[in-house]
């Protein structure tokens, strides 16, 4: 610990001493690259972090700088302006940016282009409008003449060192946000939206908070640059200095804090040597944007890095986290019956489920089973928000399923398995596990607290003797093999508490002594939650060893419900295995 | 303006020598052309973004390294017909290096294509400038003059631009109609493992696509560089526009194609006559931007 | 902040030690040449003049230096590029001002970069502006030397209405102060004359689709337009404006085609197209003569044409030669105090700073095919009122 914070003095001192040492002019050109680097901090949040791309980001730096402009000119500069000056430059456009990410990741789910391009034809749409509304923003020639920050806060002196101070904030700020359990819960985003949902987590709300932090950070930008500047014009607004910081954070490293501000700086400094002298150097920028992108994703801090752990300490070996705060299991209700009632389900021309009718009765085992395409994993898709459902009803106790968002059918503690293994793999197993205990659990203030990393539950405990391996909490997930995936993905799925657990074929790809140890853990931990369970299994000796009733589907319909012993009898069902494929 | 038109009764504007000039049908013509110019420039990036799933945001590069070509041959005193079969192969050239050394890469990371080829946008720029400078560049016209379409004088390079976008474009539909290219291509980027196995092969068929969609951009600069001004930066333009006519209209079809042209073209038309061209921007902008967030697949899309 | 950021933080300080030393050293090399900031467009609309300004600019250096320099100092031209938005334009003047201790400035650009760059300088550095332009600079320390609309227009027009029987004016021009000052200016002439202005336009200077102008100014039965556009936007505009087969029956007024935009326009498009300015390559006095002929004679004859506005960087750098040897410094205390009555000499003849604006003459052009031929000369038009 003593080194990092030696690390962060040293580094916070040697911008401190610029001026002294390279002059005035040298600080001046370079504060305004740090003002950049600001803005790609906050866009590495978004990108690097939570996996969505803003290209708009100018938008947000140019209503802080107008903002900041228009204070400054109006009201001259002074203690009384620069406060409410600079929490509007913030506030404003995070604001807008919360508004616009919560309207466009509520409607859209993953990170797709979409998004982007809707971020980038906003910054178009602010250049047009700062260009048009001239009584505003002075049109063309934008607002000249803004005096300086403070009396005496020199644009060629003193205001330097006021930069230097906000980015220290900026960046010890935005890191301590990465790693929070917001911070984590933003990577899960990256990895795996979905999954995330099915564990409550409303992710566009998330999203759209980080987007707004970006957009703040970016404001804040704003605000110095137009006093460092002087004047602000519909350029600071525009589609190119948009994509000039998605460039500068793109080759100085989107995973940190300070590739952003090494990119803008290592650019800046790059382009104004050789802007004059080299007629090509925006071609030697743009190779070296195409080199990063096929080749370097991890950009110019990722390259240093990695050269530094050839040399120095490793440092992803840190110490393991404390699970010491035991949480009690949370207060059961009396968990409900789940019924299908005539549910129907078509897409196109094709009906996956027709009229299927069941009850599920609580505190049971019940296995599903039928061949493919009996939709089987449609049932449960309609259960947890991922498909629509045509006619009929999902009653799970006085609730309705139908139509809700997969957060919220986990918030009416739901629990899924999906068919794939699916798990953060970019994460720890670690990490992965407490996404899980975050799950419906986790308050919005706890978000930005450490303690929830503390936090450890009887189940968790359950899981880890079962599965030893899930105490090797610094394994990255992704180098499990398919069978410990299988165990890690049910692992999360019990080890959020839900009170109905959706297990979809648990066992594919486990070896039998694999599947012995899962099927016992499956009864043992559902048991244990004194939770309803429903697992679609095609292995017909772990259906037996599981189940206390089992569900035969059949082109959507329900075929035979009973115990197993009862399902064997049943001529309905010898029918459709005729010739005995499965049973 | 059309409050204005409307107080005169009939559509028809006296001015002062006595000639009349029909100005709806002006614009009607007007709206005619800047479609069938969008239905010219995009068709490239349909075929790209739409079948390939590759974000070029260097689209509009291409566009200006037409137009660089129309230049060229004006410069050398050639007869400007060249000009085609030289962007054409220019573009197609480019396409090719582009398509080996960059996209190929990239077939299944849409982000990083976006990037990379906003980076070959920087790269082509940079290029031209470098061997044309920065400054303007202009094409001669080569059939100056109006001609009169039912008492309308209107440019005849623009007549004759129309006709020839008009004719390519049913000719293609009706190509793409008959033939199993569309369905080849559809099969590789859904399935290329599948489609590989049926025996499609599926690196030359990207390659080509790819080629055959920045082509067509080069085309349509070498065809619109009389019309517009050559610089380095123009391709900016036609790329944005270019992405709105996409997203409104759909991705995957000719008729989402028209559809798009013709609702971006024309919004911005009503707007610059209404207000000003500033408005025109403002509501493509606005459309753009809903269609983004409430209909990202567009109004006529076969998805 | 991990231990990775901190890392990556502390090699991105040791980065930076490693590229400043090279800045130090370029500020450290500013020894006893005279740096001389020639801000000029060279990208952005106006980049078409930027090859005749440089042009012109090294000639009048390099006379300047013939004769002993300027205060005895050997003068040393350093450009920038100034093309772009004025956030751009007054970054490329902070760098040569702070970073490379520029002691004076010629700039020739559009007004919107002026008055970033007034604010700026705040009169602490000598600036000559040279092109055409609004009117009303008098900021410390700020010379213009460019024609003001008052100059382009008051004799203009009503030599036009009279002559040329034109009434009905449409004004289009890019969306910035210079054309919106010219037109208001315009107005009162227009109306003093018995015409009146039928419509009035300002597009973005990216467009390059003028179809909706051209049906306005067809409906609105304009029998002239003032063109106030900016190199490419006024090329577009006039390809398009003949192109629809308007040239015929309206006449255009340009206050900013020169050569170059003719050269754009081309021949084909170029009927009944006028200019109104304070200098044309082809004008027929002794000096412009001699200053076309050793242009032609240093640069050949693939050179960039010879027009107005880079004539006027020339007549920049001998405005500020005479300027400082007759304040005896470059310091703006001392060049204000005797700014008026500064005498100087150039292609259009001998002119005297007054109110820091010159007096000049005012030639009318036609455009016959890509040439101008001048039709009216007006004599000595003053500049009108601009300070006070």
């Amino acid at each position: 610990m003593a080194f990092i914070h030696a690390a962060k003095l040293a580094a916070l001192l040697g911008l401190f001493s610029v001026p002294a040492v390279w002059g005035s002019y040298a600080a001046y050109e370079l504060g305004l690259y740090l003002v950049y680097g600001m803005v790609g901090q906050g866009i590495a949040l978004c990108w690097g972090r939570a996996g969505f791309l803003p290209l708009g980001q100018a938008l947000f730096f140019g209503i802080g700088a107008y903002l900041a402009g228009g204070a400054l000119t109006t009201f001259g500069s002074g203690w009384l302006v620069l406060l409410p000056m600079l929490v509007a430059a913030i506030l404003i456009p995070a604001l807008l940016a919360s508004l616009v990410g919560a309207l466009v990741f509520e409607r859209q789910v993953g990170s797709g282009p979409y998004f982007s391009l809707i971020t980038l034809a906003l910054a178009m749409l602010g250049f047009q409008l700062a260009n048009s509304m001239e009584w505003l923003t002075g049109g063309f020639n934008g607002l000249s003449g803004i005096p300086d920050l403070l009396p005496g806060v020199d644009r060629f002196d003193g205001l330097y060192y006021v930069i230097v101070g906000f980015l220290g904030m900026t960046t010890f700020g935005l890191g301590y946000l990465l790693r929070t359990p917001f911070g984590q819960l933003l990577l899960a985003i990256s990895q795996n939206e979905m999954r995330l949902q099915l564990f409550g987590f409303r992710t566009g709300v998330l999203k759209a908070c980080t987007f707004a932090v970006s957009a703040g950070v970016a404001g804040l930008a704003g605000a110095l640059y137009a006093p460092h500047q002087g004047i602000v014009t519909p350029q600071a607004v525009g589609f190119l200095l948009s994509a000039e910081f998605v460039i500068w954070t793109a080759v100085g490293g989107r995973a940190g804090l300070a590739g952003p501000v090494l990119g803008a700086v290592a650019i800046g400094f790059l382009a104004s040597g050789l802007r004059d002298t080299l007629p090509y150097w925006e071609a030697i920028v743009a190779l070296v944007f195409i080199g990063v992108v096929l080749q370097w994703p991890t950009g110019i801090a990722g390259m240093i890095q990695s050269g530094w752990q050839l040399w120095g300490p490793d440092s992803r070996h840190q110490p393991a986290p404390m699970r010491d705060i035991a949480l009690p299991m949370p207060p059961r209700r009396r968990t409900p019956v789940l019924q299908f009632e005539d549910v129907t389900v078509k897409v196109g021309s094709a009906t996956i489920l027709e009229n299927l009718s069941v009850s599920i009765e609580p505190r049971s085992i019940n296995c599903v089973i039928g061949p493919n395409g009996a939709g089987k994993t449609s049932a449960l898709n309609a259960m947890t928000g991922s498909l629509p459902i045509t006619s009929g009803h999902i009653r799970w106790g006085q609730r309705r399923l139908q139509g809700l968002r997969p957060y919220a059918v986990s918030a009416l503690r739901v629990g899924r398995k999906l068919q794939v293994p699916s798990i953060f793999s970019g994460m720890t197993i670690g990490q992965n596990l407490d996404i899980a205990l975050w799950a419906n659990r986790i308050g919005l203030l706890e978000r930005l607290t450490m303690t929830p990393y503390r936090w450890r539950t009887s189940v968790l405990s359950a899981l880890e003797d079962r599965f030893p391996f899930l105490r090797d909490g610094f394994r990255m997930s992704g180098e499990l093999s398919v069978g410990q995936r299988q165990m890690l993905d049910f692992a999360l799925t019990v080890a959020s508490e839900p009170e109905l657990v959706l297990l979809d074929e648990p066992c594919a790809g486990l070896s039998v002594e694999e599947t012995g140890r899962m099927t016992e853990a499956i009864s043992e931990l559902i048991a244990e939650l004194d939770a309803t369970g429903i697992v679609i299994e095609h292995d017909i000796d772990v259906v037996e060893r599981l189940s206390d009733r089992v569900h035969v589907l059949h082109q959507g319909q329900l075929l035979a419900s009973g115990t197993m012993a009862e399902i064997r009898q049943d001529p309905h069902v010898q029918a459709v295995y005729a010739g005995g494929s499965k049973v | 303006m059309p409050a204005e038109i409307a107080d005169e009764g009939t559509f028809r504007v006296r001015i002062e020598d006595g000639r009349h000039v029909d100005l709806l049908g002006t614009y009607v013509l007007n709206q005619l052309y800047i479609t069938a110019i969008l239905v010219l420039v995009v068709l490239g990036l349909a075929v790209v973004f739409g079948w390939l799933g590759v974000m070029n945001m260097a689209h509009g590069e291409f566009v200006m390294l037409g137009a660089y070509c129309a230049y060229m041959v004006q410069e050398a005193g050639w007869h400007p017909l060249l000009s085609l079969p030289l962007a054409v192969v220019v573009t197609g050239t480019v396409g090719l290096a582009v398509e080996g050394s960059i996209i190929r890469h990239l077939y299944r990371r849409p982000f990083d294509t976006f990037l990379a080829t906003w980076g070959l946008a920087l790269l082509l720029r940079e290029g031209v400038e470098v061997i044309f400078g920065r400054g303007y560049k202009s094409v001669d016209q080569v059939l100056p003059g109006t001609v009169d379409v039912l008492g309308i004088p209107y440019p005849a390079y623009r007549l004759v631009l129309f006709s020839a976008v008009v004719l390519a474009f049913v000719g293609l539909f009706l190509f793409y109609r008959a033939s199993t290219l569309g369905a080849r291509i559809k099969a590789m980027v859904t399935n290329p493992v599948l489609a590989e196995a049926v025996g499609i092969n599926t690196t030359r068929l990207a390659q080509w696509t790819f080629v055959f969609g920045v082509s067509t951009a080069g085309l349509a600069g070498a065809l619109l560089a009389p019309l517009v001004r050559v610089e380095p930066f123009m391709g900016l333009d036609y790329l944005l526009s270019s992405f709105f006519v996409l997203i409104v209209g759909g991705l995957g079809t000719l008729e989402g194609l028209l559809i798009g042209s013709a609702v971006i073209g024309g919004v911005d038309t009503v707007a610059s006559a209404i207000l000003d061209k500033s408005a025109g921007y403002i509501a493509v902008l606005t459309v753009s931007i809903f269609f983004l967030w409430l209909r990202p697949h567009g109004l006529y899309s076969r998805r | 902040m991990n231990r990775r950021d901190a890392l990556q933080l502390t090699l991105a300080a040791g980065l930076l030690s490693g590229i400043s030393p090279q800045i130090l050293g370029s500020i450290a090399r500013a020894a006893t040449p005279l740096k001389i900031g020639v801000l000029i467009p060279m990208s952005g609309p106006g980049g078409l003049f930027g090859p005749s300004c440089r042009n012109c600019t090294e000639m009048a250096i390099d006379e300047i230096n013939a004769m002993g320099g300027i205060l005895g100092r050997r003068v040393e031209p350093e450009f920038a590029d100034v093309g772009g938005p004025p956030s751009d334009a007054t970054q490329a003047a902070v760098k040569l001002w702070k970073g490379q201790n520029v002691e004076a400035f010629i700039g020739m650009h559009d007004s919107a970069v002026r008055r970033a760059l007034t604010d700026l300088f705040r009169g602490q550095v000598p600036y000559v502006y040279t092109p055409v332009y609004e009117g009303g600079e008098c900021s410390a320390g700020t010379y213009v030397l460019g024609e003001t609309p008052t100059q382009q227009l008051e004799p203009v027009i009503p030599w036009l209405a009279a002559e040329r029987n034109v009434r009905q004016w449409y004004l289009i021009g890019n969306d910035y102060n210079w054309p919106r000052d010219t037109n208001a200016v315009a107005k009162g002439y227009i109306a003093a004359a018995g015409g009146s202005v039928v419509g009035e336009e300002y597009l973005p200077f990216t467009v390059d689709n003028f179809d909706s102008n051209l049906a306005k100014i067809k409906q609105t039965g304009a029998d002239a337009v003032l063109v106030t556009l900016v190199g490419g936007a006024s090329v577009g505009f006039n390809r398009a404006f003949a192109s629809f087969g308007l040239s015929g029956g309206v006449l255009r007024l340009g206050t900013l085609i020169e050569e170059n935009t003719l050269a754009g326009i081309g021949a084909d498009n170029s009927a009944n197209l006028y200019a109104s300015a304070g200098y044309f390559a082809n004008i027929g006095t002794e000096a412009a003569k001699a200053f076309r002929n050793a242009y032609a004679a240093r640069f050949g004859a693939d050179a960039a044409v010879l027009n107005s506005l880079g004539e006027s960087c020339y007549e920049g750098l001998k405005f500020l030669h005479a300027l400082a040897e007759r304040a005896g410094s470059l310091s703006t205390d001392d060049t204000d105090q005797v700014a008026d009555g500064t005498v100087f000499e150039g292609p259009r003849g001998r002119a005297t700073m007054n109110d820091r604006h010159v007096s000049k003459d005012i030639y009318l052009a036609e455009a016959d095919g890509v040439e101008f031929r001048v039709i009216k000369t007006f004599m000595s038009v003053g500049a009108g009122r601009n300070c006070g």
